[in-house]
């Protein structure tokens, strides 16, 4: 518990001078006519009860410690990391969401317990300090560049589907003439979290080294962290964009090969 | 007469709330050369998108050498026929790229030696040096011989040519029709406005207003 006590509590009134600062966004918003006053108000106090929901939840996990709860609380994480990307994208959520949720989950918890098990050697991979804020880290890293994988590829097909029907007559299978396109969109979903490691530590203190740092942590360590959870965040980014290009490619195309128009969103 | 190479058996397309084709029947032989003729929207080219498989008739059946076009089907009639469209999208590659490209699939199975292309590229009145160029830089001209010099690399005997001769220039126009015709081991469907395909050994087929 020493270590925790390091960290300077947030009182009340500290709430109510975080309260405050709110005062400037609204009278930018008040200024320009933003009509976003209400709007902010309710957002934060939504984040505030999730949060304070999520702490609660935590404590008691944490508490138990137990590694069948741990792993449920990763795959109600999955479940939820895999319904936004869903909704983020074109597609409908229905016909894409098991086999997605399947694919994320093995890709999400091999990733995951290669880290708590060979990377920190933890004694017990389970533990629920450990697996649920990293599995929160690889999913919600990965959640940006899931969802542009998706909603690229099909677009982009679909912008030069003459192309592609085109190769299709001249004798390419389906993956032959849609390599193309895989291609594209993997590059261009891998793009931001490329850059985001490229500027690590010079431009911006990950969130992550921010917190140990906050909680006592030497820095060495925390950058010890960092490296490996960017490492890991990244192999889970490609592993899942990988994923959403494989589900394109089989659900998104008939018999015939041709691409299929109802499984997008009305 | 030979074997039926193409089969169109009661074939009705309705596009867009639109009868596009009612009951069409036509068979093609081995060997046979058949001119498609009609005016725009007469559904001319999805007669040739129905054989590819790149749309699927309303009604009716389409088949390739005795074989239903279907799902299992469509992967190879598409590699044992020539098409040739009125406009190719090849993105930025250039004429070698886009060659290279036809041929890396797994399918059409050779590499073309370099010598034949250059023979086709001369006999098409084209200079080497278009290889290197852009594809999408070419005239329509250009483009349109590239497709043709494309469909005839790959070997197959079947064609399907959509107003291939269109941005030709008319000495050129009849030297691609004679090639197409006189050669009996081809079975050639042309759908054309052009008057030279129009010559005897051709078989006409008009397609009724609706």
């Amino acid at each position: 518990m020493a270590e925790i006590n390091l960290i300077q509590n947030i009182g009340v009134s500290g709430f109510i001078f975080c309260a405050l600062l709110l005062i400037l966004p609204f009278m930018v918003s008040y200024y320009f006519k933003l009509g976003i006053i209400k709007k902010s108000v309710i957002i934060v106090s939504r984040m505030s009860f999730q949060l304070f929901l999520t702490g609660l939840l935590l404590t008691v996990v944490f508490d138990i410690n137990n590694p069948l709860i741990n792993v449920l609380w990763v795959f109600v994480m999955l479940f939820f990391a895999t319904y936004t990307i869903l909704e983020g994208t074109d597609f409908k959520t229905g016909p894409f969401l098991p086999t997605m949720l399947i694919l994320f989950s093995i890709a999400n918890i091999l990733v995951l317990f290669y880290f708590t098990g060979f990377i920190i050697k933890l004694d017990d991979i389970f533990e629920a300090r450990y697996l649920i804020p990293i599995a929160g880290m690889l999913m919600g890293n990965s959640l940006r560049a899931n969802i542009v994988a998706l909603n690229d590829f099909y677009q982009d097909v679909k912008n030069n589907e003459q192309r592609y029907l085109y190769r299709l007559c001249v004798g390419a299978s389906k993956k032959e003439a849609l390599f193309p396109y895989m291609q594209r969109s993997m590059l261009s979903s891998l793009k931001p979290t490329l850059a985001n490691m490229a500027t690590m530590g010079i431009v911006f203190l990950p969130g992550m080294m921010t917190g140990q740092i906050l909680g006592g942590v030497d820095p060495i360590l925390a950058i010890k962290y960092q490296i490996t959870i960017m490492v890991a965040i990244f192999v889970t980014t490609v592993l899942g964009v990988l994923i959403c290009v494989i589900v394109v490619v089989e659900k998104g195309f008939d018999d015939y090969d041709l691409m299929v128009e109802d499984i997008k969103k009305v | 007469m030979g074997k039926n190479i193409i089969e169109y058996r009661d074939l009705s397309i309705i596009h867009s709330h639109q009868k596009v084709l009612e009951n069409f029947n036509l068979i093609i032989k081995e060997g046979e050369k058949v001119l498609i003729r009609g005016k725009s929207g007469t559904g001319k080219s999805t007669l040739f998108l129905c054989l590819l498989g790149l749309m699927r008739p309303s009604k009716g059946d389409v088949y390739f050498k005795d074989l239903p076009v279907n799902g299992n089907s469509v992967s190879v009639v598409r590699t044992k026929i020539a098409y040739v469209p009125q406009d190719v999208d090849v993105g930025r590659d250039s004429v070698n790229e886009f060659f290279d490209t036809i041929f890396s699939y797994n399918a059409v199975g050779f590499t073309p030696d370099f010598e034949k292309i250059q023979r086709l590229l001369e006999w098409f009145e084209l200079d080497d040096s278009i290889l290197k160029k852009e594809f999408k830089s070419l005239s329509g001209g250009e483009k349109q011989r590239i497709i043709l010099i494309l469909s005839l690399l790959l070997e197959r005997n079947v064609f399907l040519l959509d107003e291939p001769t269109s941005s030709l220039d008319s000495s050129l126009k009849s030297k691609v029709v004679d090639y197409f015709v006189n050669d009996p081991s081809l079975t050639v469907v042309v759908i054309s406005h052009d008057p030279q395909w129009e010559r005897e050994g051709l078989r006409v087929v008009d397609i009724p207003n609706k």
